[in-house]
């Protein structure tokens, strides 16, 4: 017999109003705490993939479609940019690297990438198993690709025509797996990754088997950047800052292309999501104060019931401020339990989530740790449930010994 | 043993009490009588040092009861004073014999499960001992509030109207039980009643 276990039997004695205070509570943590998880993952696999790209061209359109679908792979290509416009990139001085993306193709709803070797130098994969692709029509797959879709060293396959899946396949022309890249936890583990010459000869074998009979043309072999080649969008890295003042807006006013920078898309990208998170926020908020007062108004009707228990236990040799710990006993518990409940629904939330994500996105957002804010979550909950506690408790401070055993 | 001395206390200007002197040594027994309103359950508070009296002393086991704390007084009703109400009251969400070791835990004493056991054999509720309390009927409701009572050996057991809400057979029983379960312990039990039931009961009464 102590404090602690007449709290736990009152908590007992009412199951339904303890079951509501914590799941209340639960909710409103589990919500909180996902859009934490949530938050924090999102910016991080962001700000990952657009470490060291200052800029992306492409053809004229959204700067958001571009930056999602150039650097994260999740939208849809703006179009076409003449490769010879992005080569002329090059001789600005003030332009580092120029990194061309060719896309349009798919394998099991994979994206495949026509780029240069700079691409993976640039993200610093290294490849597990085999040797990165070096002819046209040889792909190096990531790490999630190969796991999902089954690819192994040597297999052949034949990429669909658009991003779902869902396109005719171009079966005329296999591409060849030559190599498995290491996990990066970047875009890279989601691409099957090939040379720009690859996805120009099966998009020109595509047009002749069309009925417009063309010259067969020889790979040259090597890095063919042929003139007169189409490219989706380019990466492009500056020298210094300097570039950044001027290169954007000759892009967008010389070229026929559009000039976007990943981190203001994304700063806006992430202002646009933020008005929705503050209202799941603002929503959680309410619910937990809900069930505050859910803890509260159950502690005050069961006092209002338990006046005659009371007033006896004081009589017994109980000390008022005793009662005031069994209450506030009551109260942190409820709050603990409702915490650890939440925090364990925030996980499978994000768990579905992430399920989601991975077959929509291939993107994948399992960490289930516990972040920093979340300690503050659970003072937050102690707050909550210590307050709720402590109002009806002042009834206990104010109750007539006496009074009460006489009246029944 | 318990003894008072010109216990005086009102509620208002009208409503005042004043209270003959009684007395009540060890092992004995004393029926204090008296109609609705005539203060039985004040002289009973005053008794079980639950009031203030405004003039006058209350002594238990020789020891005078004035000038201390809240705190000390309510040590020493714990520890010396064991209460029966009219009708038996406890912490709803414990067990019987819970409720029984909560007096041991309130009084700040070892909590003595052998002696809930004992009681409970005695007073006849043995097997409800793990029971809620709401599940018992009224006379095993008294019955466990008498074990209560008994559970820190108290000097001086006080009963209020202790029988009034039970039949002649459970009250005789109770009755019965109140006078051997405070003569073996050796305390001084008061019973405060408008029961004419009792009066044949007890050779020491005072009537309000």
């Amino acid at each position: 017999m102590n404090l602690f276990k007449i709290s736990l039997a009152n908590i007992r004695e009412k199951k339904l109003n303890s079951f509501l205070s914590a799941l209340l509570l639960a909710l409103g943590i589990g919500m909180i705490s996902l859009l934490l998880l949530l938050n924090q993952q999102l910016d991080e696999q962001f700000r990952k993939n657009i470490k060291g790209i200052d800029m992306v061209v492409g053809a004229k359109g959204s700067p958001l479609q571009l930056i999602l679908s150039s650097i994260y792979q999740i939208d849809a290509p703006t179009g076409n940019v003449p490769l010879a416009e992005v080569n002329s990139l090059r001789k600005n001085p003030f332009v580092k690297t120029v990194i061309p993306l060719s896309m349009g193709d798919s394998y099991q709803g994979f994206r495949i990438l026509g780029t240069t070797p700079k691409y993976i130098e640039h993200y610093k994969v290294k490849v597990a198993e085999g040797h990165i692709h070096n002819a046209s029509m040889e792909v190096t797959v990531g790490s999630k690709v190969a796991r999902n879709a089954g690819l192994k060293i040597g297999d052949t396959f034949a990429s669909s025509h658009g991003l779902d899946g869902e396109g005719d396949q171009h079966d005329h022309k296999k591409y060849k797996v030559t190599g498995i890249f290491a996990a990066s936890g970047t875009v890279v583990d989601q691409l099957i990754v090939t040379r720009l010459s690859s996805i120009w000869d099966v998009h020109e074998h595509a047009e002749a088997g069309a009925g417009k009979p063309e010259e067969h043309h020889e790979e040259a072999g090597g890095e063919a950047e042929e003139e007169g080649q189409d490219v989706t969008s380019a990466l492009i890295q500056f020298r210094n800052p300097m570039g950044l003042m001027t290169i954007p807006r000759q892009v967008n006013t010389n070229t026929s292309m559009q000039a976007a920078l990943p981190s203001i898309e994304i700063n806006r990208l992430f202002s646009l999501l933020g008005v929705g998170i503050e209202t799941l926020r603002a929503i959680a908020l309410v619910i937990i104060t809900i069930a505050g007062v859910s803890v509260f108004v159950s502690l005050y009707n069961s006092l209002k019931e338990r006046k005659y228990e009371m007033a006896l236990m004081l009589s017994m040799g109980a000390t008022r401020t005793s009662l005031f710990l069994m209450l506030l006993i009551e109260g942190l518990f409820l709050s603990v339990v409702g915490f650890f409940a939440g925090i364990l629904l925030s996980r499978v939330g994000l768990m579905l989530f992430s399920k989601a994500a991975e077959q929509d996105f291939h993107y994948s957002l399992g960490k289930f740790a516990i972040l920093p804010e979340e300690v503050y979550l659970l003072f937050a909950a102690l707050a909550v449930g210590a307050i709720a506690a402590a109002l009806p408790s002042i009834g206990i401070y104010k109750l007539n010994i006496s009074r009460t055993l006489a009246e029944e | 043993m318990i003894t008072s001395h010109n216990l005086k206390f009102s509620y208002s200007a009208q409503k005042k009490f004043q209270f003959p002197d009684i007395s009540c040594g060890d092992r004995e027994t004393l029926l204090i009588l008296g109609q609705s309103g005539k203060g039985k359950t004040t002289l009973l508070h005053l008794l079980a040092l639950l009031l203030q009296p405004e003039s006058g002393e209350v002594i238990i086991g020789g020891r005078s009861i004035k000038h201390l704390s809240h705190e000390q007084i309510a040590l020493i009703r714990a520890k010396t004073i064991g209460i029966v109400y009219q009708r038996a009251h406890f912490v709803s969400a414990l067990s019987v014999i819970d409720n029984m070791l909560l007096s041991n835990f309130l009084a700040e004493k070892d909590q003595d499960r052998k002696r809930a056991i004992y009681l409970a054999n005695e007073l006849g509720f043995a097997e409800h001992l793990s029971k809620k309390t709401s599940q018992l009927s009224q006379g095993e409701q008294q019955r466990v509030s008498i074990a209560r009572a008994l559970m820190n050996d108290p000097n001086v057991i006080l009963a209020d109207e202790p029988t009034s809400s039970l039949d002649d057979l459970n009250c005789q029983r109770v009755i019965d039980l109140l006078k051997t379960q405070s003569a073996s312990i050796g305390a001084s039990l008061v019973v405060v009643t408008h029961d004419q039931r009792l009066k044949s009961e007890f050779s020491n009464q005072v009537i309000l």
